[in-house]
């Protein structure tokens, strides 16, 4: 078991190593190359390149990869290039916020998507599962931003049910309950921004899965032992049904510390996708690569873990 | 194993007690008892930082900055008639020695910083040190290169000797905010570039305003500087900034009514904010131009006359009309109308596709193989029109352009850059002709585009423009004791610059403004939409 582990770190810590330098590469690689120079007439090339020089980037590349390596092994990610503040604080900054909203947006995917295929895959071709399936159809088609758009203009400025974005009330008084409903009212918008798409996604899936083992063995087994049909639906189907989503949602959980750049834009969000786009825009090279660390560690972390969850829930992955 | 979904719901609620008692989550400070007098301003950029030297360049940053911090002088918007007068600010009074190299400033006796020090000639001559360091490499350190020492004389007199005298000698001495010294000098200046954080802990500032909160990303609120030097109080009891990314998100809050001030409209905004009963239009003319800059590098565009036959060949008036909608106006050379030393004479060449046609045909070009396309010796006249594809408007009227020239037989490619490649490919020249805009500054110094010793590292003479006269009149007009009269040289380059079209001056863009009509005391101009914010204030809070 340690072997296994051991082996399974260490091809990691290698993917990591990888995606490290390949963000590292792609910034040097990119027109323009790391650190956005100002284009301004008052601004003479010559100055500009002084300016490189003050961030370090007049040294050669592999000496300039070999130390940033060496510090972002100690923990110092360098210096954001727009910020001016460590980079590692720049994302330790953003990456609350995502998680936050992420999580959310997970647990509106998940409940979401279990209850509409549950509810679809009851009758099969009855209205409900004509509605549902127009109805996620549409969701999956529907644009991020433009249903984040829509989101906004109706329940935030139309019908003012949520606030139009943000993560607080500007001068909001009151205790920790007050200041936690009023980040609540903040994340719902978002929140369903983001997780409402996935939940319609997840509820064909979940549809699907559900009408593919209606006829298994072992639940015509669990039908034989005398269990009324919502045991063998909610104790026997679903579990297995759910085995698959959970591999689905593992990806889902790999992605979720990239943020959301859309939604994020526009409801204000600070989070991890606006810290990405805007390292991007300005040539950030420390709080690109940091965060794509970050994000690469997720999504290995996520593998294993939809994995040993797939197993746990479903006995014929589990057993074979 | 299972998930366990309490487990999972557990660990989200303790991100969710853990966010919102984070610092981002923390407002401002609770409001007073009497209802403040409060503007609510939009804006889809953050404050880049507190410390200009690291942080300025972005109009957004340093706009809020000059609330925050003050010059030795104050540029007015007044460039109409003469060039700009320099109110005393920080400065009570100045005095230029007859040598024309020595510059004295006399501080006023009240300029205090926000903690109550008083600012004194120490920080003039501290900011001027930071200025160029080249440690901090501050972007703008090039106004500095004239200036050979800053003494302090006494704690109020401080005294700029120049290395020779030239005409915006009080200009460069005055560019940049001063800084303050007690507060910020213990920090060296090779650790400036990483260390935002430690200045807007020991932000001090001598504006009409102090900062009382940012959040990144989400708000800025300003609040009266108690000890500002300032014969205006802020008639706002708090502003606050906030931060919206997305445009078309901020301009729905603009007129859903959250926001009471929105800077930067597109002219289509425009229109939807003249239709509500809230907002009022605030327009002014915005120092700036927009243009075709052509390449001499590379054939035919080494030939003025194939420059201007393009110029003729293209309706600018129509691409104000359906880009600006009347909120622009046609460009005839870099001195926009309405400042004090454009060429009254002056027009802009007309659309005249006849005479495109004319000269392309004197030129050789012909439509060899009847497509309606210009060719010579076989090749078509055609090229690449490089733009930055952020930028819609631009990217709009690169299309329109194509359609236009297309109708006397050029053929044009649009080629749409990322803003950060865009500044690659201009810097090293790679580029047929190139769809840009630029900005212009109090100095109206032409050299950075036009003097050839500009081409290269030491500017952005990037087309590789020569003219020996256009070289020698913008050394003279360096040489002038004073910029008004420097005006008749000025004239002159703006003619030749029109006769040979390196550029094909598009349009002087204006800049619109949302206000919302309570808000009383708003005047946005070309230098700044915040000039007068501390003579802001709010109808429904005097009433």
């Amino acid at each position: 078991m340690a072997k296994v582990l051991a082996r399974r770190l260490s091809i990691a810590a290698a993917l990591v190593l990888a995606v490290v330098t390949a963000a590292f590469l792609l910034v040097e690689a990119l027109p323009g190359g790391p650190g956005a120079l100002p284009e301004d007439p008052r601004v003479p090339p010559a100055q500009a390149e002084r300016l490189r020089a003050a961030w370090g980037l007049d040294r050669p590349l592999g000496e300039r990869y070999v130390r940033f390596l060496l510090s972002a092994l100690g923990g110092d990610w360098g210096p954001s290039l727009a910020q001016h503040r460590p980079a590692a604080e720049v994302i330790a900054g953003a990456l609350p916020w995502t998680l936050l909203l992420s999580g959310t947006a997970l647990l509106i995917e998940l409940a979401g998507g279990l209850a509409l295929g549950l509810a679809a895959a009851r009758r099969p071709g009855g209205a409900f599962d004509r509605a549902s399936s127009v109805g996620t159809l549409a969701l999956r088609a529907v644009p991020g931003f433009w249903l984040a758009l829509l989101l906004l203009s109706a329940f935030a400025l139309r019908w003012p049910l949520a606030p139009a974005g943000g993560v607080s009330t500007p001068g909001l008084d009151g205790g920790p309950f007050a200041r936690l409903a009023d980040l609540a009212a903040h994340l719902a918008l978002p929140a369903l921004a983001i997780g409402l798409p996935a939940a319609a996604g997840a509820a064909r899936f979940v549809r699907a899965a559900l009408l593919e083992i209606a006829g298994e063995p072992f639940l015509a087994a669990a039908r034989a032992r005398g269990l009324t049909p919502r045991r063998v639906l909610f104790g026997h189907a679903l579990r297995a049904a759910t085995a698959p989503l959970v591999q689905l949602l593992g990806f889902s959980l790999g992605g979720v510390l990239s943020g959301s750049l859309a939604v994020e834009v526009v409801f204000a969000w600070p989070g991890m996708g606006r810290v990405v786009f805007d390292a991007l825009a300005a040539r950030d090279y420390p709080v690109l690569v940091a965060g794509a660390a970050l994000s690469a560690v997720a999504v290995i972390a996520a593998s294993a873990l939809a994995e040993l969850a797939h197993a746990a829930l479903d006995p014929r992955v589990r057993d074979a | 194993m299972a998930l366990r979904p309490g487990r999972f719901v557990a660990t989200l609620g303790a991100a969710l007690l853990a966010a919102g008692c984070g610092d981002a989550g923390s407002g401002p400070e609770p409001a007073r008892e009497a209802a403040p007098a409060v503007a609510t301003v939009g804006t889809t950029v953050d404050l880049a930082g507190v410390n200009e030297l690291v942080s300025g360049g972005v109009r957004f940053t340093n706009e809020i900055l000059d609330q925050l911090f003050l010059s030795l002088l104050a540029e007015q918007p007044d460039w109409a008639e003469h060039p700009p007068t320099l109110a005393p600010s920080l400065a009570e009074s100045r005095e230029l020695a007859a040598d024309g190299r020595q510059l004295v400033f006399h501080l006023r006796a009240d300029a205090r910083w926000s903690d109550g020090a008083p600012v004194t000639a120490e920080d003039v001559r501290f900011t001027w040190r930071a200025q160029r360091a080249p440690e901090i490499a501050w972007a703008y350190a090039q106004s500095k290169e004239a200036i050979e020492d800053v003494e302090v004389v006494d704690a109020r007199t401080v005294r700029f000797r120049f290395r020779h005298a030239y005409p915006y000698q009080v200009v460069d001495a005055n560019d940049g905010r001063i800084l303050p010294e007690h507060a910020w000098s213990a920090l060296p200046f090779e650790s400036w570039r990483r260390s935002e954080p430690w200045f807007r802990e020991r932000l001090v500032t001598s504006g009409p305003f102090r900062l009382a909160a940012w959040d990144p990303g989400q708000e800025i609120v300003l609040e009266p500087n108690p000890e500002s030097s300032g014969t205006t109080r802020p008639g706002l009891d708090r502003v606050v900034f906030r931060v919206v990314p997305d445009a078309a998100a901020l301009v729905e809050r603009l007129l859903a009514g959250e926001i009471d001030f929105l800077d930067g409209l597109t002219p289509r905004d425009a229109a939807r904010v003249e239709a509500s009963p809230r907002l009022r239009l605030a327009v002014s003319d915005a120092r700036q131009f927009d243009y075709i800059a052509w390449n001499l590098r590379r054939a035919p565009f080494d030939d003025p006359e194939i420059r201007l036959a393009l110029t003729l060949g293209i309706d600018r008036q129509a691409l104000v009309d359906a880009l600006w909608q009347g909120y622009a106006r046609v460009a005839a050379g870099p001195v926009p109308a309405g400042v004090w030393a454009r060429d009254p004479e002056l027009a802009p060449w007309p659309y005249d596709p006849q005479r495109a046609r004319e000269i392309l045909a004197r030129r050789g070009f012909r439509d060899a193989d009847g497509d309606g396309l210009l060719e010579r010796d076989g090749k078509p006249l055609a090229f690449e029109l490089t733009t930055n594809s952020a930028n819609r408007l631009r990217v709009e009227a690169a299309v329109l352009i194509r359609d236009q020239l297309r109708r006397i037989g050029v053929t044009v490619q649009p080629r749409l850059i990322e803003m950060n490649a865009l500044g690659e490919v201009m810097r090293s020249g790679g580029f047929e002709a190139l769809l840009g805009g630029w900005a212009i500054d109090t100095t109206l110094d032409f050299r950075p585009y036009f003097h050839s010793a500009s081409i290269g590292d030491e500017g952005w003479n990037t087309i590789a423009y020569r003219n020996p006269e256009v070289d020698r009149l913008l050394d003279e007009v360096r040489a002038e004791p004073d910029l008004a009269s420097a005006r008749p040289r000025l004239v002159r380059v703006q003619r030749i610059l029109h006769a040979e079209q390196p550029y094909t001056f598009l349009w002087e863009p204006r800049r619109l403004a949302a206000v919302a009509r309570d808000l009383e005391g708003v005047e946005v101009s070309h230098l700044s939409a915040f000039g007068t914010l501390a003579r802001w204030s709010r109808r429904s809070a005097r009433d």
